[in-house]
């Protein structure tokens, strides 16, 4: 190697490092700025009640109120708020993830008459606003018997369209050949289902159950509206009970030190689970 | 195929059809047959101690920081014996919804609290409510409110509680700037030369805090001003006046932006009882709050009073007469959809929340109750920490209060819009007039 | 066999032979396949539904029997309520910018750290923070960003010389814009997860060949990354058209709707319809006409995707 073949090469290595400090100064700012909400959240959590909104705003809490974070155990039903939260969404989440997959290898897989329409119908439905038709659904669950039980809100969430138009769209990228050949080796539908869609759509399914896990989460107006006895509150549902009406006093310290409670675990998840759905495993799936 | 998608239809629409017809027997059925002969059996304050045991839900909300609900209901039992009251728990901020919703699967409570008089309406339009007319004309002439509840010459609810707006003074930032405390002589242009005086002697601190709402505002131009109409849909200029002398505290700085309220989020709780502001117009259920959290630490500990809230103008200040000001009661109505065998007993225990005995006991945990006499007067103001002094007891005491929400079929409807031209003035983004004239034209388009 | 797993799926093709008894037995087994998420979908989601086009030719308050009007909640909706007309071209205004706003900024957030580097994971988990953030806290701290006396972004404009920045949420003029950037901001993560999911499924082999001919970073996005996205993209765009359609919970801890009607959407009148006025009847008019725009919207959307398929 020549002296004159490594200059440039130095001088490529010096501007890709270059490049990628401000790559990452640039992302740096980016996350803070994605971030602040949450650190705003984390210092009023640690605040009095009175002190949380202020002008001009506290960054940092005047007195930290560490109790806060023992008393949202001790003085409400945390606990009982997480295990249901806990409850529904795995729940709702493995019901999504199964019979949205298996209906979207319907769609996209199979023809049969009446398919499209019904698919775009199944669509549309998403464009109508839950509170214009709560009431009547409201009725027919309470008729079954199912209000104020965890089952309510299983049912409520469980078979959305959102999963499988997910999922159909996932299918439609890969290739119709691998089945084909499957086909070919006398596999059937559900076979080919199981053996061969189901393990190529990993990355899919890993995103679907985190934002299926995520909605289910933090949804509120469905757990509002059916979850009545405070030991069968979710967190969100929870937290409210530190909102008073316009007459009382709200304790907005517990409430957002409640609110970072219930992102943590999603965090985490997030953090955990991140792997299955950027690290290609899709791509040497389909080497085979 | 084609068969397949029709069956599919016809089975989908029976399936809904069905849902309906069941549904419409749940509120409708019940509601048309307002359990009819009951009628002559209240009206008595207590039940015969030797009658039959009976239990009774009772609607409330935020249980844990609202006793008033436990403490009727104690107060009752002591009282009737074979009667039982099971509290019901909803959110304070969605009570509504959450009470349209279980009205409509019936399974609404067989006493329902109205917290908002404006919701009354459809309720009572729903037939969900029984009629105890009976029950209110025999309340005493000391019980005020019950007007609220009533439409078309019928009662629907019997007023517990009632709320009227006073003003809050914090009479250490007042000697602290030289200003004379309000003395019950003030119209609102009074306050508005305190406002201005406090702020230039606190250095920093605001002469006046008034909170963004909507009521805060047109609920005194409304029953203040003589001749106003807010049912009417005609005429909504009276307003005008109001939001002038607003306009020009904000630009003054003698009281915080709207701006800079709603863009912080700023509560009135703070504002007055972390003294950031001298005086502030509120409703007197903040007198409870205040003594709490003065006592927890919460807010600071300054000397504070209340007094009659501004007038329109002088024919009705000075502790001679009478302030004009607003608040709308809560009240109790009965299920209509109640088993006949609990009505008697429904009866008597809304009658005997507007009771003398329920407005002492009511007062003592620093709720103001409907019925005003010098008993309840005297247990509210022996609460400690509330301040005593003359002015304050006439504040609390005195006062003609007028209904924030008349009954009027479009009542909502008008709110809502007038809530829009409130947001627009107070932002500055629509000039008075224009935005008086925009709800105008909406309402009479709603009403029409 | 990995270069024909590059095209975009071709729609299914079936031999041609005994059709009406394939045909009887695809049904079967399509339907198989579709019961489970079907039979609770239409119990609790498409029976209410169709209740609610009913209801919507009636007058009802929710309580009791619905009374039929026939068409006279359209006819005032559609002749007589100015405010149904603002909150519609609120609505559709939040879309129209909202939606191509995110859809970019999503694909590139993912395009960006769809990639093995220190700290990605960290970054990606920063990037959805905000989707899963206390919506009052965003409400917060964003309107206090865009405070128009303290907040920090009029600092900033002053301090490039702009005399009169504008009020954001509590001017007329500005709040929509200041809510469609909340709205990007907070959705733009949760977006990015289905690109990344979407990416892992371009095969590696299609960025080395397109290398390989000499192809640049911006050729090989456009060449290769798009085209092969397209099935997530179409499904990022129709969700985003309607979540956009159906702005609500954020609007409302924001501005209200206000100032005036300035911001008010047309979810929040549905609610403000419904349960303020009790007027479910016209509440769910409102709502058959949301529906409608959104079919018409997906269809197009529908369309223009097969014609790409192509």
């Amino acid at each position: 190697m020549t002296a004159a073949t490594r200059r440039p090469r130095r001088a490529r290595r010096l501007r890709e490092r270059i490049g990628k400090g401000v790559l990452y100064a640039c992302l740096i700012a980016a996350a803070a700025f994605l971030l602040v909400p949450f650190f705003w959240m984390l210092s009023s959590s640690l605040k009095q009640n009175n002190q949380v909104f202020t002008i001009p705003i506290r960054w940092i809490p005047e007195t930290f109120k560490w109790s806060n974070y023992v008393d949202i155990w001790t003085k409400s039903g945390m606990s009982d708020w997480l295990k249901n939260t806990m409850i529904l969404s795995v729940v709702v989440t493995l019901l999504q993830v199964f019979t949205g997959s298996f209906a979207a290898y319907g769609f996209s897989r199979i023809r049969f008459p009446g398919r499209d329409v019904l698919f775009l119908g199944y669509i549309a439905t998403i464009a109508v606003p839950w509170q214009a038709y709560m009431i009547p659904q409201y009725k027919m669950m309470a008729s079954l018997g199912l209000v104020d039980t965890l089952w309510s809100i299983i049912l409520l969430q469980a078979f959305g369209a959102f999963g499988v138009f997910l999922m159909k769209q996932f299918y439609e990228t890969i290739p119709e050949d691998l089945s084909e050949s499957a086909r070919l080796d006398g596999l059937s539908e559900y076979g080919i289902y199981r053996r061969i869609m189901l393990p190529l759509s990993v990355p899919a399914i890993a995103s679907l159950s985190l934002l299926m896990f995520v909605t289910t989460w933090n949804d509120f107006l469905g757990p509002r509206l059916y979850l009545r006895t405070p030991s069968n509150f979710t967190i969100q549902v929870g937290l409210k009970v530190f909102q008073a009406d316009p007459q009382g006093s709200s304790m907005y310290g517990l409430m957002f030190t409640g609110s970072v409670l219930s992102v943590l675990p999603i965090a985490i998840i997030f953090m955990a689970g991140q792997r299955y759905f950027v690290e290609g495993i899709a791509t040497t799936g389909m080497k085979g | 195929m084609k068969k397949t998608t029709l069956g599919m239809l016809t089975a989908l629409a029976t399936a809904g059809a069905l849902t309906l017809a069941a549904c419409g027997g749940g509120g409708g059925d019940e509601s048309t047959t307002p359990a009819g002969g009951q009628t002559t059996s209240g009206a008595q304050a207590s039940v015969d101690p030797g009658a039959e045991p009976v239990t009774l839900t009772l609607a409330g909300w935020s249980l844990e920081t609202t006793p008033e609900f436990q403490v009727l209901a104690d107060a009752f039992m002591a009282a009737n014996s074979n009667v039982t009251i099971e509290l019901k728990e909803y959110d304070a901020n969605d009570y509504g919804t959450l009470m349209l919703a279980d009205m409509a699967a019936g399974n609404a409570p067989d006493i329902i609290t109205i917290k908002e008089a404006k919701a009354l309406g459809q309720w009572v339009d729903g037939g969900q409510l029984l009629d105890v007319t009976d029950v209110v004309s025999a309340l005493p002439a000391n019980v005020s409110g019950a007007g609220s509840y009533t439409i078309d010459g019928v009662n629907y609810a019997a007023p517990y509680r009632q709320d009227s707006w006073v003003l809050f003074y914090n009479a250490d930032l007042f000697s602290q700037a030289g200003v004379a405390v309000p003395d019950g002589s003030w119209t609102w242009d009074d306050y508005a030369t305190a406002a201005k005086a406090l702020t230039a002697n606190l250095g920093g601190k605001k002469g006046a805090y008034e909170h963004s709402w909507q009521s805060t505002l047109q609920g005194f131009a409304q029953a203040q001003t003589p001749g106003a109409d807010l049912g009417g849909g005609q005429d909504y200029s009276y307003l005008k006046p109001y939001y002038e002398r607003v306009l020009d505290l904000q630009t003054s700085g003698a009281q915080e932006t709207y701006g800079n309220i709603t863009t912080n989020k700023l509560t009135y709780q703070g504002q007055f009882g972390k003294q950031e502001a001298a005086m502030m117009a509120m409703g007197s259920w903040y007198v409870a709050t205040l003594i709490t959290q003065q006592a927890s630490g919460e807010a600071d500990s300054f000397t504070w009073g209340m007094a009659p809230i501004p007038q329109y103008d002088s024919s009705t200040t000075g502790t001679d007469k009478v302030p004009v000001t607003f608040g709308d009661p809560t009240g109790l109505g009965i299920n209509a959809g109640i088993d006949s065998s609990k009505v008697a007993a429904a009866k008597a225990f809304i009658a005997f929340a507007a009771s003398d005995a329920a407005g002492e006991a009511l007062a003592k945990i620093g709720i103001l109750s409907s019925v005003s006499s010098d008993a309840v007067t005297a247990a509210y103001f022996a609460q400690a920490g509330i301040p005593t002094d003359e002015l304050s007891k006439f504040a609390i005491s005195t006062h003609d209060t007028r209904p924030e929400n008349p009954q009027s079929p479009n009542i909502a409807a008008i709110q809502t819009a007038l809530g829009e031209a409130h947001t627009a003035i107070m932002s500055g983004s629509s000039a008075i007039d224009d935005a008086i004239a925009l709800a105008t034209s909406t309402i009479q388009s709603e009403i029409g | 066999m990995s270069t024909t797993a590059i095209e975009p799926a071709p729609p299914p093709t079936r031999p041609r032979k005994r059709r009406s008894a394939l045909r009887w037995h695809n049904t079967l087994r399509g339907w198989s396949f579709i019961a489970p998420n079907f039979i609770g979908f239409a119990a609790l989601t498409l029976v209410p539904i169709i209740i609610l086009f009913y209801v919507s030719l009636t007058e009802w308050g929710a309580l009791g029997d619905p009374k039929w009007i026939g068409e006279e909640n359209f006819t005032k909706l559609f002749t007589r309520d100015m405010r149904f007309r603002t909150a519609l071209w609120n609505t559709l205004y939040y879309t129209i910018v909202h939606m191509p706003l995110t859809l970019v900024a999503s694909l590139g957030l993912a395009v960006l750290l769809n990639r093995k580097m220190r700290g990605a994971a960290f970054f990606r988990t920063a990037a959805f923070f905000p989707y899963i953030t206390s919506i009052v806290a965003i409400a917060m701290v964003w309107n206090l960003m865009f405070s128009p006396d303290y907040g920090p972004i009029n600092q900033i404009l002053r301090f490039f010389g702009v005399d009169n920045p504008p009020g954001w949420t509590v001017s007329s003029t500005w709040a929509m814009p200041a809510v469609i950037v909340v709205g990007t901001w907070r959705e733009m993560g949760y977006y990015m997860l289905l690109f990344l999911a979407g990416l892992q499924t371009i095969p590696r082999e299609l960025y080395e060949a397109a290398t390989v001919d000499g192809a640049g970073a911006w050729s090989r996005f456009w060449h290769v990354t798009v085209p092969c996205l397209r099935p997530t993209t179409f499904f990022v765009t129709v969700m985003l058209t309607i979540g956009s359609m159906k702005v609500f919970d954020l609007v409302f801890v924001m501005t209200e709707g206000g100032p005036g009607r300035s911001t008010l959407v047309i979810s929040q009148l549905i609610w403000q319809q419904a349960f303020a006025e009790g007027d479910f009847g016209y509440a769910s008019a409102i709502s058959v006409v949301l529906f409608a725009i959104c079919l018409v919207l997906t269809l197009i959307q529908f369309w223009v995707n097969r014609r790409a398929e192509r």
